[in-house]
Parts: structure tokens; sequence; C-alpha cells
């Protein structure tokens, strides 16, 4: 009786709910089934659908996530995932925080939104269309080389060292998406109440005062937020980014956890493993997502959720 | 091949940019086999469908002997127009004429199609037309059928086509380019496609004179576990890669074209200028395959030696073409984007960037077509291959088919002859009405003709692509009246480099491996990149091999062995 009145009182707010759970149902529940095909020799091709198909396919239990231990190519791969999470973590998140910083510095609003605009835009940009802007600056033919080439020293190639590769996917990464993280801060910092600043300029606190007692601490929950998260994400590194430059560097340089997966699941037509290794990507993020969080607790901060 | 340009019979593919092949560096998967001419293998009462390894699935091995004979298409020879150059050597016939549309003759006598609606599945390269253009419609209307195509970007196709065919939803016709062969996709098509001996085995095909013209060897090919389920797109026998240079260039600078390893490193050294922003060459690896004479890939990568089967892999040609491909890297003549595989090759050496790369045949005429509109005097050729310290090649034959158009198994039986009646039209010869309608649309509409040149356009080279070819062709031709030089020489070539020629072992027939071993060589491919760019060792190579051998290369050799004593010797 008690929940009918509930549903009754709550229908508007339920049923606007409903296509967001229908969606996360279908796109993301149903599709878990899948997984099962990790236990399997499967084969998409001998059935009609799916589900027939998995029928039918022989079971072959712990077989791929064996395989996985003495798998070198496996390894490579999650090597340089965590080389390059790991880079991205150092060099490129604090960058938006010190962007939305300078950006929220402008007193005029008029160029803080040029400001804004300009930093907003490669995000805009396909993976492609940022690499080939590189490939002209920074490639073997690419300006930066023909400007020494033409004061006689000897060409430059950033694109194709497979020694400075991950530094490179972070610089891309940095130039596209570093603007865009800024929204985020921006927001943050806007919520701070004038009044704080007001009083802290009556104290007589200079701009790396209120800096470091106003804002910094204004933005400290959203980014131990954003941190978790990341830290969660820890072995997604970019996808179509990576792939558009394997050649050029090589997979001993290249190779991450998610190019694997298409490459030996997809192209190989390996599926059972490709999803075993889905699985155990999966679980390790899970794992590092509760940790990442303990640790926010720890230092005070909510993290994504509350004890 | 650009995407509109008519059929030179080789294979088309990729020349943008993709997760599969970012740059245009030949598309690997263009390569996949080379194979020779269209001959059966004889073995009188051969075995049926030879399965072997033990415990395969009823797809494995190849189809030989009489279950084969059985099987394909009776052949009946037609030709329309005499070709200005007759084929040789395996290479395609050359047409240098446009007839004027009223000396066109009529290949399809009788609309066979009975206005049937079914869906084509098809790569394109290009912008997709609007559905409904006068050009499918005239297709369409001449056929007696009505289509809805579902074009994909023929870069990223095989994405797709392993998504398609997963599903429940199999288009009723589906066209497979041979390079998207891999993992499990040759039991897919022996699984969802339908049998099409009953419409065109033996005497059945005369229903379709167009398609009883297509050659045996091309049939042979599109058998898939024991039955014939493809409708082929008919290829040159002849080397599908090109090493090109720019012989505008060479003669301006009274230089003469390579005829030899050493020669071709020394023109290198002599033509290299990064300074002045010229590169000697595009990335050479697979014109090292021709010169060294490197076994083709999988499954032709056998050959007998003292009895034995060497693999591809074990091969001292192999390793050599490596070296000699990286010595070109490290001597910093390959121009850094093919290094990084990015943008095109073909257009930094139709600028003038580069010099000599090599690409699939087609680009002969692509590259002409687009520079001579502002420039008649360029010229871009290809130089002959030659033996690593001169003399002849060891060149191995291409398959006669590396295209095919599937029809699925849930299509009923009006349907699938409505299909074959568009493959009959779509593989209407050179000189036909037909055949002119499928490469140039409507006289008029899509193209026009003055003074012998037939030009193609705006709204022709919009709508009228390489599509149709792809359900079934004529044997292969190529016919550019409006270059007729490029002609010549495309056809001259295959020509020269076909009297080098040999078949590979197990050459034309359609073998398919068993899937435990689909992912052995997957390792070679990105190990050979490395290595010519000097990222590892030649030495790393023979590691590979020696792993391949113990991880199932010496088992794979086995069932090759027994499948090589049921079928006999094809190269002999």
């Amino acid at each position: 009786m008690r929940l009918r009145h509930r549903l009754r009182r709550d229908r508007a707010l339920l049923l606007m709910v409903l296509p967001a759970l229908l969606l996360l149902l279908v796109f993301h529940y149903v599709p878990l089934i899948g997984n099962a095909v990790a236990f399997q020799e499967y084969d998409p091709y001998i059935a009609d659908n799916a589900f027939q198909a998995m029928a039918r396919s022989p079971w072959v239990g712990f077989e791929h996530f064996r395989h996985m231990v003495d798998d070198r190519l496996f390894w490579q791969a999650v090597r340089n995932t965590l080389a390059i999470f790991l880079i991205q973590l150092t060099l490129f998140f604090p960058v938006p925080v010190v962007l939305a910083l300078f950006v929220h510095s402008f007193a005029r609003p008029r160029v803080r939104a040029v400001a804004q605009a300009i930093l907003y835009l490669p995000h805009f940009f396909s993976w492609v269309l940022v690499i080939t802007v590189f490939q002209q600056m920074f490639g073997g033919a690419g300006l930066v080389a023909q400007v020494l080439r033409d004061r006689g020293h000897e060409g430059f190639d950033l694109m194709t060292d497979p020694g400075l590769f991950k530094f490179l996917v972070t610089f891309e990464l940095v130039w596209k998406d570093a603007g865009w993280g800024v929204i985020v801060f921006l927001a943050a910092l806007a919520a701070v109440s004038p009044d704080l600043y007001e009083a802290a300029a009556m104290d007589g606190a200079n701009r790396w005062r209120r800096m470091w007692h106003i804002q910094l601490p204004a933005l400290r929950p959203v980014v131990a937020l954003l941190l978790v998260l990341q830290v969660g994400n820890a072995l997604t590194v970019g996808f179509e980014q990576i792939l558009l430059q394997r050649t050029a560097v090589g997979p001993t340089a290249s190779e991450v956890l998610d190019t694997y997966v298409w490459n030996t699941g997809l192209d190989n037509g390996n599926f059972g493993y490709g999803t075993a290794i889905g699985i155990v990507k999966g679980v390790f993020g899970l794992l590092m997502v509760f940790g990442a969080n303990k640790a926010a607790h720890l230092m005070g901060e909510q993290g994504v959720y509350k004890r | 091949m650009t995407p509109n340009s008519p059929s030179t019979g080789s294979v088309p593919h990729s020349a943008g940019s993709g997760p599969h092949s970012p740059g245009s560096g030949p598309n690997r998967r263009a390569f996949l086999a080379s194979a020779g001419f269209a001959v059966l293998s004889v073995a009188g009462a051969g075995p049926l469908l030879t399965a072997c390894g033990g415990g395969g699935s009823k797809n494995e091995g190849t189809t030989t002997g009489k279950k084969l004979k059985d099987l394909l298409p009776a052949y009946v020879a037609s030709d329309l127009v005499r070709p200005d150059i007759p084929a040789k050597n395996g290479s395609a016939a050359g047409f240098t004429e446009a007839l004027p549309a009223a000396e066109l003759k009529t290949a399809v006598p009788r609309r066979l199609g009975r206005g049937g609606r079914f869906t084509v599945m098809a790569p394109i390269w290009g912008n997709v037309p609007e559905q409904g253009n006068p050009y499918w419609t005239a297709m369409d209307e001449a056929a007696g059928v009505r289509v809805k195509w579902q074009n994909q970007q023929g870069d990223t196709y095989g994405q797709k086509l392993g998504a398609v065919l997963a599903s429940s939803s199999v288009p009723d016709a589906v066209v497979v380019p041979g390079w998207e062969l891999t993992g499990k996709i040759p039991s897919a098509i022996a699984n969802k496609f339908a049998d099409l001996g009953p419409y065109l085995s033996g005497d059945k095909v005369e229903k379709y004179p167009n398609l009883a013209a297509i050659p045996t060897g091309a049939w042979q090919r599109s058998v898939f576990g024991g039955k014939l389920r493809g409708l082929p797109m008919p290829a040159p026998t002849t080397p599908n890669i090109a090493p090109f240079y720019r012989a505008d260039l060479f003669e301006k600078e009274g230089l003469e074209a390579p005829t030899s390893a050493q020669e071709f490193y020394d023109l290198c050294k002599q033509l290299n200028a990064p300074r002045s922003r010229v590169w000697a060459c595009g990335d050479m690896t697979w014109a090292a395959w021709g010169v060294f004479g490197v076994l083709p890939e999988k499954p032709y990568y056998w050959k007998l030696v003292d009895g034995h089967l060497v693999n591809r892999y074990e091969t001292d040609e192999y390793l050599e073409a490596l070296e000699w491909s990286r010595k070109l890297y490290s001597a910093g003549f390959v121009h850094p984007d093919a290094k990084a595989e990015t943008g095109s090759i073909g257009d930094l050496c139709a600028s003038g960037k580069v010099w000599m790369y090599c690409h699939d045949l087609s680009d002969w005429y692509g590259k002409a077509a687009v520079q001579r509109v502002d420039d008649e005097k360029f010229r871009m050729e290809a130089f002959d291959y030659f033996a690593p310290d001169g003399g002849a090649p060891t060149l191995y034959a291409r398959p006669p088919a590396d295209m095919w158009t599937f029809i699925s198994e849930k299509a009923d039986e009006r349907t699938v002859r409505d299909i074959l009646a568009l493959a009959n039209f779509s593989a209407a010869p050179y000189g036909s009405k037909e055949q002119r309608l499928r490469m140039y649309g409507v006289e008029g509409v899509h193209h026009t003709l003055k003074d012998g040149v037939l030009t193609k356009n705006g709204k022709g080279n919009n709508e009228v692509f390489s599509t149709y070819e792809y359900l079934a062709s004529p044997a292969p031709f190529v016919a550019y009246a409006d270059l007729p030089d490029v002609t010549r020489g495309m056809v001259g070539w295959q020509q020269r480099q076909g009297a080098h020629t040999r078949k590979p072992l197990f050459h034309g027939m359609m073998i398919i491996e068993p899937t435990r071993y689909t992912e052995l060589n997957a390792e070679f491919e990105d190990l050979e990149k490395d290595v010519v760019r000097g990222r590892k060792k030649v030495s790393d190579v023979r590691r590979a091999a020696s792993d391949w051998k113990s991880g199932g290369g010496d088992k794979l050799r086995d069932w090759y062995r027994k499948l090589l004593d049921e079928t006999g010797d094809s190269a002999s």
C-alpha cells in the first residue's frame, strides 16, 4: 500500500527516468551477457544471431585467461597502457586546472569568452585531423624539420620516434582536450562567492594568497572527483589516436590494451580472447575506482560516493 | 583503382585514411595473394572436398577433381569487340578507343530481371550517391531489378563486414574483397551464403551468357566449402603492385629506370634531397617482394625445396627483401610521411616531392587523369621488375579473382535469379551498350563523347561509381580511351611482367585453413614494418619464424602437405 502510494506520488519523476533506465538496460546490461564468450571459443558466424552462436560455440573454461598469463604481447600492452596513464596523469591532468585559473583571472568577460573559444576549439577536431596537423608540424617533412634543415642542421622527426611516443600522445591530448577540461573547473570557480575575495582583499591578501586560500580549496572536491574517475579509466588511454599512429612507431611502443583487443578480437576474429581481456580490464578499473575513492575519503574528500 | 575509373581488372583499394590503413601505402589487404593462370588442377578422379588435418570443420581445405569440375559453369567465350591489345601472359586486354554509342553492341538482348527488390552491400571509395539517382535508376531499369544499395566506405569495409555477417539480417547480396578473407570470415561465407551451383553449374549458366564468359579460373576461386558460392570479379594474374617513377622527370634529367637492386640504391642516393624537400622514394617493401622473388601471402605461401614444403617466412628471399628495404630507410631515402604511413605518397610523387613509390597498378591511370588536366607532359610509369643483381625476376602469379559477390542463403529463388540477372548485366563485355551504361552512365547526363574522347561530367563523377562491377565483371580489360598511352603502358607492363610470372603452389584454388591457425601469421605484418623502419632487426624475423614453426607452423605444413598430396602440384 505504502509503495503504491509512493509510486503514484512520484509517477511523473519515474516516467522521466524510464527512458534513461531503458537505455541503460538495453545498451549496458543486456550486452553484459556477451561476456560469456570469454569462456568460449566463440564463432559468431555459425548461427543466425549472437545468442544462437553462443549456444553453439564450444566452452573452454578459463583457457583464455590462462593464455593471457603467458601472452607476451598482452603484457606489453599492459605496460604501455600503464606508462601512458601515468604520464598523462602527471602531465595532462594539472593543465586544465592551471588554464582555468588563468582564464578566470581575465577581468573582462569578452576577453574571457574569446580565450575560452580558442581553448575549446581543438576539442572538436577529429583525431585524424589532429595527427595530420602534428605530422605537418613535427613530422620528418614538417615545418620544424624544414626550418632546421634550412639552417643547416639535421632533420628531426617526432612522429616516428618510438622513445618519445608516449609523450607525443600526451602532447597531442593536451593540445586537443586541455581546453575542454577547463569547463568543469571554471564552473567550480564561478561558484565561489565574491564576498570571499572581497574579505580576503580587505585582510590584505595578494593575488597568490587569494588563489592559494580561496580558489584552490574551491577546486579541491572537483579535482578529487575527477581524479578518482580518471584512475578508474586508467586502462583506457585513447584508442583511435593510438591506432592511427601504430605503424609510425610500431606496436612495441604503441600497443595499448584497447588496440590489442581490437587487433586480436576483431581483426583476427579471436572474439573470446578479446572479451576475456575486456573483462580483466573492467575488473581492474573497478578496483582502481574503489581504491582511489578510499584514498579520497582518507584525505577528507567526498570522492564518487559517500561512505 | 580510382573510384571513378573504368575497370582495370585490378583490385580496387583504399587510398585514404582509416584505422586500418592510415595513409596510402598500398593496402596490404589488396595484396593478399598472388596467383596465376586460370588452369584447373586436373586430378582425374580427385578427392571430393579435401578436408584434412583431422577433426576439421566441413569448410576447411579446397575442392578439386571431378567434384570441382561438376561445380564450375561451362565457359562460353564472348568477344563483341576485338581488343587493340589482346591479353597475353595473364594480362588484361587493352582497348584504346571509345566507340560511338551507335556502334555499341547488345550483350543482354532480353531483360532477365523480373523486377524484384533486393539489398546489396558493397564497398565504395568515394561519396555514397543518393538513393534513386539517375544512374542507379537507369541501371535498374535496364537490368529489370530494383536494388537498394548499402554502400560502406572501402577503407573500413572489413569492420562493417564482420559485424553484418554476425547479425541475423545479412543483406541479399554482399560484396567481399579477397583481402577481407581473414580470421573467421572464410568460414562465415560457407555458413551464410547460398549455393549457386543449382543456378550456374555446368550448362545451367547458359541462361546468363555474360556470366558464362567469365574465365573458369575465376570461378574456381569462387568455390567455398565445397559449393560454388561466389560471383567473381576476374583479375589479371600479373603483378598488381607496380614500382612507379616519374618518367617525364627522369627524361628531363637524363636518367634511366633502374635495372638492379644496387642501381636502384645508387639512383636513390643521387636523387635524395631532403633540403629541397624532395625524397627518393616511398616505402618500397612491396616492390622488394617482387625484386627478391618472395612468395605471396596466405594461402600461396609455400614452395617445394627438395620435396619439402618451405614457407614464405622461412625463405632467405624474404629476409633479403626486408634487409634491402631497411637499407633504403636507414639511408634516409624514404619520405617521412611514408615512414609514418600518413598522407598519400602517390600525390607526393605526382607533385614531384617523391621520385619513386610502389602502389596498386591503378595509380597509373589515377594520377595521370588528374595531372594531365594541368600538365600535358605529365608521365608516370612503372619500371620493370628485375632480379636483385639485374636480369629476369621471379614473380608469382596472382589469383584469377580476388573479389566476389555472395547471395544470402535466405534469399528465395526469385531473388537469386534477379541478382544473377543484374550480375549478368554487369558482366557485359567492353563494346556493349550495357558496359557503357555501367561504366559511364547515361550519355548526355553523365558523360559526353566528343572526337572519340569519353568524358564523365560532374554528375557522372558524383554518381557513377564502381559498385556494379563488383557484382560480376567480364574477363579483365583496361580501357582508357581518354589516355590511350596509359592503356598501352599498363597492359604492356603487365605483359612484360607476366613473362616472368610463375604459378605458386595451390595456385587458383580457394583454400580455407583450419580456424585454429588463423592467428599464426598475425605477427609478421607488424614485424615487417618494424624491421624496415629500423625498430627491429632482421634477426628478430628469424626468431619469429622459429616461433612460428613451433607455435603451429610445422603442423600447418603437415596440413598443406596432405592437401598437396591430394590436389597435386598446380605449379608444375
